[in-house]
C-alpha cells in the first residue's frame, strides 16, 4: 500500500492523461530502431520520469520494470571510497551522480566507460543499446558534463543517455546539441483535476470537485505535489468537503510564520527571532532558495503595491548571492533586514 | 574633612536655593526650557555690543520680575556700589598675599577695555548684596560673588553666555531643590548640558574674535575669580565667618569645601576651562604661577590666602566638573542618555584636543577612575596619561578616589558610589587641565604630600631591603671566603671580583631568600612549609588528618598558576626553609610511565646524601636527610611521556617523601589524575604592589634609576610576571642608568606576550564601540587584526552577535527615528555580512584566493561592526550558532539521502522533493498516525514503510526532520506506543532495497580496468589466460557458492569446472567479467550472468 501518486502512477505512454502529442512523440520515437539522446526537461511533477520509464518500457518491454538497487564503490583519485546507488534493470541504468557531490566526475567516467564498453548481451533484447538515466543532470558540475560529451558519440552504438533535468540552463552547449531536447510542461490545473478526480474515484472517496481545484492550484502545478496534498486531506479529514481546508507542508506553514513575524515587528531583535527560525528550515533540508523564494511570496500579499517592485528586486539579488555564497543564512538574514528596513521607512513616509 | 564639605555643601545649598529663589521663584520647568533654547540663540551672537541689549532683552522676555529688577537695579545703584565695592576689596586685598594683588591690577591693565566694563560690571553686582542682605542672609551674598565674576567675563567676551549659564544652573538648582537637598547635583548637571552645548560655540568666537588677547585674559579673569570669592566672602564676614576660618586653616580641605558649595562659581570655572582646553597655552602659564607660589608652603599654612591660591588653582580647575556627572543616579539616568544623545554630537568636532604633556609626576597621590566613553580620548590612553604623571588609576571608584573621569555611556554602579561618596568627576578636560596646572610631584596639596610621605617610607624601606641584602651577600661571600681561604688561598679580590661582576641571572640573584621576600601569595607560602613542617607526624598518623586546611591527607602538593610569578621559586624557598633537600624533576626530563615508576622508585625511599656527608670543608647539614620531589612543569608532560602523569599520580598517593608538582594551568583534562592525590595550592598574580617594592629594591641595588610610575607600567605590561620584569631591568640596565615611562611602556610592549584572544573577546571588543569611537585611535589594521585573532570564528562570532548591540550611530535619535536608524544600520551590516561570504567563498572554494583574507576581514567583520558597534548591555556574546546548524543540517540532509535511496524503488523524486513533498505526508502517516491511534496504527504503518523499503531508522529520520507544526519537540508519541511500534517491527521481516556495498566486497579500481586487456589476452595466449582465469575462479567461487543456496558445497568443484566449461562456451572474456558482478551483487542480472544461472 504504497501512496496513491506511486500506486497509480501510469506504466505505459498510453495511460499518461497529458501532453498527449509528446507521449506520441516517444512512442514514435521508441518504436523507430534510433532512439537519439534524449535531454528531458520541466519542472518538477510535471511527469519526466514517468514518461522515461514508460518510454523505456515501449523501447525493452516490460523487462525495465524489474528493476533493483545496486551499491558500487568507487575509488577517487585521492584513494577515497564512494558509495553510490545505482537503481538498474537488465536495460537500462539509472544514476544521480549528484549524490556524490563534487566526484560526480569519477562516477559518469568509470561508470558510463564500463557499461559502454559492453554489449547488450541479451539476444533476445529488443535493442542493441543500453540506457542509462541521468537524474538531475543539471548539477552535474562542468568537469562532469565535459566527461559525458565524448561518450556520448563514442560509445553510442551500446548507449544511449537520457538526461533529465528542471532546467537546461545548467547543461553545457554541447550536450544540449548531442541529444533531442524534450520539454515536459507542467499540467494544467485542469489536467491535474482530472487526474485527482480518476484517482479519487478508484480509491473510492467521495468527490470534491471545488477541492480538486484548489488541490491542483496550490500545488503549483504540480502533479505529484497534487496528488500528495490530495492524499493528505483525505488522510486527516474522514469526509472531504470543498470547503475542507488543505493542511500546508510543514515547512510552508513555518515560512508563513516568519512572514508574520517579520511583518509585526521591526527591530533587530525580531531578526533574531526570524533567524533561529531560518536556521531550523535550512537545518532541516530545506534549500535556502526555496525559503527566499516561498518567504517573498508570502511577503507579498501584506505589503504595499508600492514596495512590492522593490522587495522582489531585492529578493532576486539576495538569491543570487545564495547561489553565489556558501552561508546561506547571511543572505537570508540580510533580506530580513533589508525588507524590515524598506518597510519601515515606508511606513515612516521617507524614501528608500 | 568630610564633615566639612558636608557643612559647606549644606550651606551652598541653601545659598544656592536662596540666589535661585532671588532670581528666579516663579520660574518653572517649562521656563526653564526656554532658556535652554534661549541660551543657544544667545550663543550666537557674541558681540561685545550686543551685550548690553542682550542682558536687557534677556531680562525683559523671560527673566521675570525679580531679575528684571535686579538688572534695572544694577544700573541705577552703579556708583553707590562702586565704591562700596572698591573698599571692600581694598579691603580684603591687604588680607591677600601681596604677590596676588599686584597681579589683579596687572591684569587689569591688560585689557584695557576690560577695565572699563569690569568697573561697569562690579557695580552691577553689587547692587544685589544690598537687597540680600535685606531680606536673605548669607545665600545672597554668596550669589553676588558669582556675578560679579560674570561680569569680569562679560569683559572678556563670553559674558552673556555665562550670565544665561547662571541663571539657568540657577533654575535647575532652584527645580531640584524641589526635589530633594542632594538633588542639588543633579540640576547642576542639567545646567551643565546647557552649557557644554553653548561652551562650543563660545569657544570658537573667542578664538575667533580674540585669540591673542583672550587668552591672557582668560587668565588673568581666572585670577580674578578666585580673588573675588576670595573678596566677597571677607567682605560680608558676618556670617562666613566659619567656613572662611576654615578655608584658611586647612587649605585643601577647604578649597575642596568650597569648590562644593559654590557651583555657580563652578560653572564659572568650567568656562574658563573650556576656553583653556583649545587655548593650550593660557593654562601653562597659570601653571607657572602655582609652583613659584608653592615655594613658599610654610608660608602658606601662615599666609592662609597664598596657600588657597595654589591649591585653589589646582583644585578649583579639576573641580569644575563636579556638577556634571552625579545627577546621573537614580531616575536621572534617563535624562543622562538624552544628555549623552544631545552631547555626542558637539563634542565629537572637539575630538582634536591635543593630549596635554604635565610636570612630572604632577598627578602623585592622586587617585582616577575612569567611567564611560570618553569622548576626545581613549580610555586606555587617559588611564595611561594619568599613570604618567604619577597618578593611580583604580577600577571602580571607592571613598578614596580623587578624582572620576566620566564618559558617556558610564556604568550605573559606578555612578551610585560615585553620589555616594559625593566624588569629583572631571571629563577629559578636566583632566588635562590638571596634569597642566599641577606641579611637579602633585604640587603641596594633602594627597600629594600623603604620597610623598609614603613614598619616602617606601624609599627607606628599599634601602633598607638593599642594606640587608648587601650584608647577606657580604656574609655569604665572607663565608665562602672562609671555605675558599681554609681551602685554597684565594685571594679576597677574587671574591670582589665576583660580586662586583655577578655572571648570575638577575632573577637567580635576587631571588628571594627569605619568606618575606617573596611577593605576595604570602599564604600559600606558609601553607606549604606548615605542610612540609607537619610532614614527619602526618607520616606517622599515615594521613589521616587533613588538619584545619585539609593538606594533612595528601602527600602531594599542587602549586598552579600563571608564569612567572614564583611558584618554583616557593617551591624551592619552603624546602629550604624547613630543611629539606630538593630533588628536581622538569620537563627537560623524560617522564613517561615506565621511566617515572623505576626512576621514582629509587628516590621514594631514600634520604639525602647531604645528610651525611658534605664537601671538603663543609658542615654536614644533619637536616638535609630529608628530601622533597619537585616535580615541575607536570603540564608539560607531553606526547612522550605517555603515561606519566597517571604514574605521577600513582606514586602521589603512596609516596613517602613530599612531592610538589608545579603546573600553569590545574585544569587541563590531562591533569585531573591529580585531582583527587594532591592538595591545590593556586598561585595568583601578586598585585603591582606587592611587586613594586622588591623590583625598586632590585633597581636600587643595581642603581639603575626607575621612577615609580615606570615600574607600575612594566608590572602592568607584564601581567606581574615578576620573572619578566626583572629580565627586562636587567636588559635595560645593559645601555642605560635610567628608564622614563615611555622607554618603560615600548619595552613591556616589545616583551609582550603575544595573546590570541578568545573569540568572544574578539567579538564584544569591536562590537563594544571602543574602537569605534570618534575618540579611538585604534586603525583599520588593528581591527583587521583583531579579525585575524581568529579568522575562522570572528566573523561567525560577529554574525552571531551583531544584532545585539546598542548601535552608538544611532544614539543621536530616538523614539520612532531611531529604531529605523538601527534597523538601517543593521541592514547595512547584514549586506556586508552577505559581502563578506562572497569573499569567504572565493577563498575556501574551489578559487582558493586566500590572498583575499584581509578583504574577508573588512567585509564580514570590520566594515558590520562599524555600523552596528555600540554598548552591548543586555545582551551576552553568544558562541556561534551557525556551526551546530551546519552539522545538524548535514546529519539530516545524510538522512534524506538514505531515505530516497530506499524510496527510489518506488517514489521519482529527488531528495528535495521527498523532503518538501512526501515528508510532509509520510510523517502523518508514519508519525501522527502512531500518535493518535497507537498500537492499532502500528500494522498499517510498517506496512506503509515497507511499501517505500523504510526502515526503523528512516522512521527515526523523519520524526526527527519535521519543522515548525512537526517539530519533533511538539510530537511527544506515547512510549508505550512507539516501544510496541519498534517490538512490532523487529518481530517482522522487512524488505531490503538492495545490499549495502559496505557489506560486498569491494572492486579494486585495477580489475576494473581489466576487461580492456580480455580479448586480446583471451586471443593471443588461452594457456596463460585459462591459468588466471582458474585463479579467478577459484577466487569468486566460495563466494558465489555461499550465496547461491542451490549449490551445496561439496559441489564446489564440479561447480567450478562447469562454470569453466561455460566460460570457454561462451568465450572466457566474459567470464572475469561475470565473476566481478557476481562479486559485486549477486543478483547482478546482466545478459551473461542469465546464461551462467542456467547453467548452473
Amino acid at each position: 500500500m504504497a501512496l496513491l501518486v506511486d500506486k497509480y502512477r501510469p506504466r505505459s505512454l498510453e495511460a499518461l492523461t497529458y501532453h498527449k502529442d509528446l507521449s506520441e512523440r516517444l512512442k514514435s520515437l521508441a518504436q523507430s530502431g534510433d532512439f537519439p539522446h534524449l535531454l528531458v526537461y520541466g519542472p518538477s511533477g510535471a511527469g519526466k520520469k514517468t514518461r522515461i520509464i514508460a518510454t523505456l518500457r515501449e523501447l525493452y518491454g516490460s523487462g525495465v520494470e524489474k528493476i533493483k538497487i545496486d551499491s558500487r564503490v568507487f575509488q577517487t583519485t585521492s584513494n577515497r571510497n564512494l558509495e553510490f546507488n545505482i537503481v538498474a534493470s537488465v536495460y537500462h541504468l539509472e544514476i544521480t551522480p549528484s549524490d556524490v557531490g563534487n566526484f560526480d566526475r569519477v562516477v559518469i567516467q568509470d561508470l558510463l566507460k564500463e557499461v559502454a564498453q559492453t554489449q547488450q548481451v541479451d539476444q533476445s533484447a529488443r535493442q542493441r543499446f543500453k540506457v542509462v538515466v541521468i537524474n538531475e543532470a543539471d548539477h552535474l558540475s562542468r568537469d562532469a558534463q565535459a566527461a559525458l560529451r565524448r561518450t556520448m558519440e563514442k560509445y553510442s552504438p551500446n548507449l544511449r543517455l537520457i538526461l533529465l533535468a528542471n532546467s537546461t540552463a545548467n547543461i553545457i552547449a554541447p550536450i544540449r546539441s548531442r541529444t533531442l531536447l524534450v520539454r515536459v510542461a507542467a499540467p494544467t490545473e485542469a489536467d491535474i483535476c482530472k487526474v485527482l478526480g480518476k484517482v479519487g474515484k478508484q480509491e473510492g472517496w467521495g468527490e470534491a470537485e471545488g477541492l480538486n481545484r484548489r488541490i491542483a492550484r496550490d500545488s503549483g502545478r504540480n502533479l505529484r505535489r497534487a496528488l500528495l496534498m490530495f492524499e493528505a486531506v483525505h488522510a486527516q479529514n474522514e469526509k472531504v468537503t470543498d470547503k475542507t481546508p488543505i493542511p500546508p507542508p510543514d515547512w510552508e506553514a513555518l515560512i508563513a510564520q516568519i512572514a508574520d513575524d517579520i511583518m509585526a515587528e521591526h527591530t533587530p531583535a525580531r531578526i533574531l527571532l526570524v533567524r533561529a527560525k531560518l536556521y531550523d528550515l535550512l537545518s532541516h533540508c530545506i534549500p535556502p532558495t526555496t525559503v527566499l523564494k516561498t518567504l517573498t511570496f508570502k511577503l507579498i500579499p501584506k505589503i504595499d503595491d508600492a514596495l512590492k517592485a522593490e522587495v522582489i528586486k531585492w529578493s532576486a539579488f539576495y538569491e543570487h548571492r545564495i547561489r553565489l555564497g556558501s552561508k546561506h543564512i547571511f543572505h537570508l538574514e540580510a533580506f530580513v533586514a533589508k525588507f524590515m528596513r524598506i518597510l519601515e521607512s515606508y511606513l515612516m513616509g521617507m524614501d528608500f | 574633612m568630610p564633615s566639612d564639605i558636608r557643612s559647606f555643601f549644606g550651606a551652598k545649598g541653601s545659598q544656592i536655593t536662596g540666589s535661585s529663589q532671588e532670581q528666579k521663584m516663579p520660574k518653572d520647568v517649562a521656563k526653564e526650557k526656554k532658556a535652554k533654547g534661549r541660551a543657544k540663540r544667545k550663543v550666537l551672537s557674541d558681540s561685545e555690543d550686543d551685550l548690553v541689549a542682550e542682558s536687557t532683552k534677556k531680562s525683559t522676555p523671560k527673566k521675570l520680575p525679580p531679575k528684571k529688577q535686579m538688572k534695572r537695579d544694577s544700573p541705577v545703584g552703579e556708583i553707590t556700589t562702586t565704591s562700596e565695592y572698591f573698599a571692600s576689596s581694598g579691603k580684603s586685598k591687604p588680607t591677600r598675599s601681596t604677590p596676588t594683588k599686584p597681579k589683579t591690577q596687572s591684569e587689569r591693565k591688560v585689557t584695557e577695555e576690560s577695565k572699563a566694563p569690569s568697573a561697569k560690571s562690579t557695580p552691577k553686582a553689587t547692587p544685589k548684596p544690598e537687597p540680600a542682605t535685606n531680606g536673605k542672609s548669607s545665600s545672597r551674598k554668596r550669589s553676588k560673588p558669582n556675578y560679579a565674576v560674570d561680569f569680569d567675563h562679560e569683559d572678556s567676551d563670553f559674558a552673556p553666555k555665562v550670565l544665561k549659564d547662571d541663571a539657568d544652573s540657577g533654575e535647575d538648582i532652584f527645580v531640584a531643590d524641589h526635589k530633594t537637598g542632594r538633588k542639588g547635583d543633579a540640576d547642576a548637571y542639567q545646567s551643565d548640558d546647557d552649557k557644554d552645548e553653548i561652551i562650543q560655540p563660545t569657544r570658537k568666537t573667542t578664538k575667533g574674535g580674540k585669540s591673542a588677547s583672550s587668552k591672557k585674559r582668560v587668565e588673568s579673569s581666572d585670577d580674578d575669580m578666585n580673588i573675588q570669592i576670595k573678596d566677597l566672602p571677607m567682605k560680608d564676614n558676618s556670617e562666613y565667618k566659619a567656613p572662611k576660618a576654615s578655608k584658611v586653616t586647612n587649605g585643601a580641605k577647604a578649597s575642596k569645601g568650597r569648590k562644593r558649595k559654590s557651583e555657580e562659581l563652578e560653572d564659572e570655572d568650567d568656562e574658563d576651562e573650556d576656553h583653556g582646553a583649545p587655548a593650550s597655552k593660557k593654562p601653562k602659564s597659570a601653571k607657572g604661577k602655582p609652583p613659584a607660589k608653592k615655594a613658599t608652603p610654610k608660608k602658606k599654612e601662615e599666609e592662609p590666602q597664598a596657600r588657597t591660591q595654589v591649591d585653589d588653582i589646582l583644585d578649583a580647575i579639576p573641580t569644575v566638573r563636579a556638577p556634571t556627572p552625579p545627577p546621573r543616579d537614580g531616575e536621572k539616568i534617563f535624562n543622562y542618555a538624552a544628555f549623552n544623545a544631545n552631547r555626542n554630537e558637539p563634542v565629537a568636532s572637539g575630538s582634536s584636543t591635543d593630549v596635554p604633556v604635565g610636570a612630572e609626576n604632577c598627578l602623585a597621590g592622586l587617585t582616577f577612575v575612569f567611567t564611560g566613553v570618553l569622548d576626545t580620548l581613549e580610555r586606555t590612553a587617559g588611564q595611561e596619561l594619568v599613570k604618567r604623571h604619577g597618578g593611580k588609576v583604580t577600577g571602580a571608584p571607592s571613598k578614596k578616589t580623587s578624582f572620576v573621569v566620566l564618559g558617556s555611556d558610564a556604568g550605573p554602579k559606578k555612578l551610585e558610589t560615585i553620589k555616594q561618596f559625593g566624588l569629583k568627576t572631571i571629563n577629559e578636560h578636566g583632566l588635562f587641565e590638571l596634569i597642566r596646572k599641577l606641579p611637579t610631584n602633585g604640587g603641596d596639596g594633602k594627597a600629594a604630600e600623603q604620597y610623598e610621605a609614603k613614598k619616602k617610607q617606601e624609599q627607606e624601606k628599599i634601602e633598607k631591603a638593599a642594606e640587608e641584602m648587601v650584608k647577606q651577600e657580604r656574609a655569604e661571600a665572607k663565608k665562602a671566603a672562609s671555605f675558599n681561604s681554609s681551602s685554597q688561598p684565594v685571594s679576597k679580590g677574587d671574591i670582589a671580583g665576583s660580586t662586583t661582576t655577578d655572571s648570575r641571572l638577575w632573577t637567580v640573584k635576587y631571588a628571594p631568600t627569605a619568606t618575606s621576600m617573596i611577593c605576595g601569595n604570602k599564604t600559600q607560602v606558609d601553607k606549604l612549609q606548615a605542610w612540609l613542617r607537619a610532614w614527619p607526624s602526618n607520616v606517622k598518623i599515615k594521613f589521616k588528618k587533613p588538619g584545619k586546611d585539609g593538606w594533612g591527607v595528601f602527600r602531594a602538593m599542587c602549586l598552579h598558576g600563571p608564569p612567572g610569578i614564583g611558584k618554583t621559586t616557593a617551591a624551592h624557598l619552603a624546602a629550604k626553609l624547613e630543611g629539606y633537600d630538593v630533588i628536581e624533576s622538569n620537563a627537560s626530563d623524560t617522564r613517561s610511565k615506565k621511566l617515572v615508576e623505576t626512576g621514582l622508585r629509587g628516590v621514594l625511599d631514600t634520604t639525602s646524601l647531604l645528610g651525611y656527608f658534605a664537601g671538603d670543608g663543609k658542615k654536614v647539614e644533619a637536616e638535609k636527610k630529608k628530601i622533597v620531589l619537585v616535580m615541575d612543569e607536570v603540564d608539560g608532560m607531553s606526547a612522550g611521556d605517555r603515561g606519566g602523569v597517571g604514574a605521577l599520580a600513582a606514586v602521589c598517593r603512596k609516596t613517602s617523601i613530599p612531592i610538589m608538582l608545579i603546573c600553569n594551568d590545574r585544569r587541563l583534562p590531562k591533569m585531573k589524575p591529580f585531582d583527587s592525590v594532591a592538595y591545590d595550592l593556586p598561585f595568583r598574580r601578586p598585585t603591582v604592589d606587592q611587586i613594586r617594592q622588591r623590583i625598586m629594591t632590585i633597581c636600587f641595588r643595581e642603581k639603575l634609576k626607575v621612577p615609580p610610575n615606570v615600574i607600575n607600567a612594566l608590572i602592568e605590561g607584564s601581567h606581574a610576571d615578576i620573572r619578566q620584569v626583572i629580565n627586562m631591568l636587567s636588559t635595560a640596565k645593559l645601555d642605560q642608568d635610567a628608564m622614563d615611562f615611555d622607554g618603560g611602556k615600548q619595552m613591556s610592549k616589545s616583551w609582550e606576550k603575544h595573546v590570541i584572544l578568545k573569540p568572544w573577546d574578539i567579538v564584544s571588543k569591536i562590537l563594544g564601540g571602543g574602537m569605534f569611537a570618534p575618540s579611538s585611535t585604534s586603525t583599520l589594521n588593528d581591527k583587521i587584526e583583531l579579525y585575524f585573532n581568529d579568522h575562522e570564528f570572528s566573523n561567525l562570532m560577529l554574525q552571531e552577535n551583531y544584532l545585539g548591540t546598542n548601535p552608538m550611530l544611532s544614539n543621536t535619535y530616538t523614539g520612532k527615528e531611531k529604531s529605523f536608524k538601527m534597523l538601517e544600520l543593521v541592514d547595512n551590516a547584514a549586506e556586508s555580512i552577505s559581502d563578506g561570504d562572497l569573499v569567504d567563498r572565493m577563498i575556501h572554494g574551489s578559487q582558493q584566493q586566500w590572498a583575499l583574507m584581509p578583504t574577508h576581514a573588512v567585509f564580514s567583520f570590520v566594515r558590520p561592526a562599524s555600523f552596528v558597534a555600540g554598548s552591548q548591555s543586555g545582551s551576552q556574546t553568544r558562541f556561534t550558532s551557525w556551526l551546530g546548524n551546519n552539522s545538524k543540517q548535514n546529519k539530516l540532509m545524510r538522512f534524506i539521502k538514505e531515505i530516497q535511496g530506499h524510496m527510489r524503488l518506488r517514489a521519482s523524486g529527488d531528495r528535495h522533493e521527498i523532503r518538501q513533498q512526501y515528508l510532509p505526508l509520510l510523517w502523518y502517516r508514519l508519525v501522527k498516525e502512531l500518535q493518535e491511534e497507537g498500537k492499532e496504527g502500528i500494522d498499517d504503518i510498517i506496512a506503509l514503510m515497507d511499501s517505500y523499503y523504510l526502515t526503523k531508522e528512516d522512521w527515526d529520520a523523519i520524526l526527527e526532520l519535521g519543522v515548525g507544526p512537526m517539530d519533533m519537540e511538539h510530537s511527544k508519541i506515547d512510549t508505550q506506543a512507539k516501544s510496541a511500534f519498534t517490538r512490532t517491527y523487529n518481530q517482522k521481516s522487512h524488505p531490503l532495497p538492495y545490499m549495502k556495498a559496505s557489506q560486498v566486497v569491494a572492486p579494486t579500481k585495477k580489475s576494473k580496468e581489466r576487461p580492456d586487456l580480455e580479448e586480446a589476452l583471451d586471443e593471443s595466449d588461452s594457456g596463460v589466460s585459462s591459468g588466471e582465469d582458474q585463479a579467478v575462479l577459484d577466487d569468486d567461487k566460495p563466494l558465489d557458492l555461499k550465496k547461491d543456496k542451490y549449490v551445496a558445497a561439496p559441489k564446489k568443484k564440479k561447480a567450478a569446472v562447469k562454470n569453466k566449461a561455460g566460460a570457454k562456451g561462451k568465450g572466457k572474456g566474459k567470464v572475469k567479467d561475470e565473476s566481478e558482478e557476481e562479486e559485486e551483487s549477486e543478483e547482478e542480472v546482466k545478459p551473461k550472468k542469465g546464461k551462467a544461472k542456467a547453467k548452473k
